[in-house]
């Protein structure tokens, strides 16, 4: 199992109108996430930016698709490498690093398809009964 | 905004959230699960839940940490990491206690990156007793210094 790779998980693109609900769920009032124009003022390009807690959440979908749901994801750290764009497609996916009983170590990326990755870390989750 | 000396970043650690409670309203669970493209019947169960509701609850707004660090929107604070731990599943409808302090704070000088400050915060959602702990850093970008 260790080496294992997991699967890969598809996203996208991604929604600059699901940014803007989970900016009001978040009472985030920063304007890079609904707002070209802060975006553009930063010299960041002219598409609003994508939540992190959104980014980190695909990549626990992703785990949760392989381990049978989001409630076996025990622990997670992840790194932020770069940012996520509307429009932008991603992929999730990792390999398995470690297997203590029913308890299995990941690493674990997120990637723009055709561009950089935008998250790495690692998980534990649980793959028993 | 003064940004800290070295001294008065490192003293900043230990320094406690006001804190406060968190529900996981259904509807507020359903649209978060709606917006990160996961199944309506995760729940509150993925780790990401954590962070949501300890920033949430934590006592103050961002800007308001921001100025502990003498620093504003502006200057573009950015996330660096996010660790989080589940000891028991976040449930939706329950209400948790969140508690959270300052962790670490240190002064780094990078080559390309210039001086920055990394400050980590600890945030606990508590039940009966401590059901998730997330631990994250944000990067200060020091371009005065």
């Amino acid at each position: 199992m260790i080496g294992e790779a997991l699967p890969e998980y598809e996203i996208g693109p991604v929604s600059a109108e699901k940014m803007k609900t989970m900016s009001a769920l978040m009472r985030d009032a920063n304007p890079i996430h609904f707002d070209p124009a802060a975006v553009c003022a930063l010299g960041m390009g002219d598409r609003v930016v994508n939540q992190g807690p959104l980014n980190q959440a695909y990549v626990v979908t992703m785990l949760a698709r392989w381990a049978g749901g989001a409630d076996r994801v025990r622990a997670i750290r992840l790194r932020y490498l770069g940012n996520v764009f509307a429009g932008d497609k991603l992929r999730a996916g990792g390999t398995v690093t470690a297997v203590r009983g029913a308890e299995v170590d990941c690493e674990v990326w997120l990637e723009v398809i055709g561009g950089a990755k935008v998250i790495s870390g690692t998980a534990t989750v649980h793959k028993g009964e | 905004m003064k940004v800290p000396t070295e001294e008065e970043l490192a003293a900043l650690v230990g320094t406690a959230f006001p804190g406060g409670a968190f529900t996981f309203e259904p509807w507020w669970v359903h649209l978060v699960n709606d917006c990160a493209l996961a199944p309506p019947s995760d729940g509150a169960a993925s780790p990401v839940f954590a962070f949501l509701a300890g920033t949430a609850a934590m006592g103050m707004s961002w800007e308001e940490m921001w100025a502990i660090f003498g620093a504003t929107e502006a200057d573009g604070p950015m996330a660096g990491e996010t660790a989080t731990e589940i000891f028991e599943p976040l449930r939706t409808g329950a209400t948790y206690a969140v508690s959270g302090e300052i962790v670490s704070a240190v002064r780094k000088r990078g080559a390309r990156t210039g001086v920055f400050d990394l400050v980590g915060y600890r945030l606990e959602l508590r039940d009966t007793r401590v059901a998730a702990r997330c631990t994250s850093s944000i990067i200060f970008p020091r371009r005065s210094l």
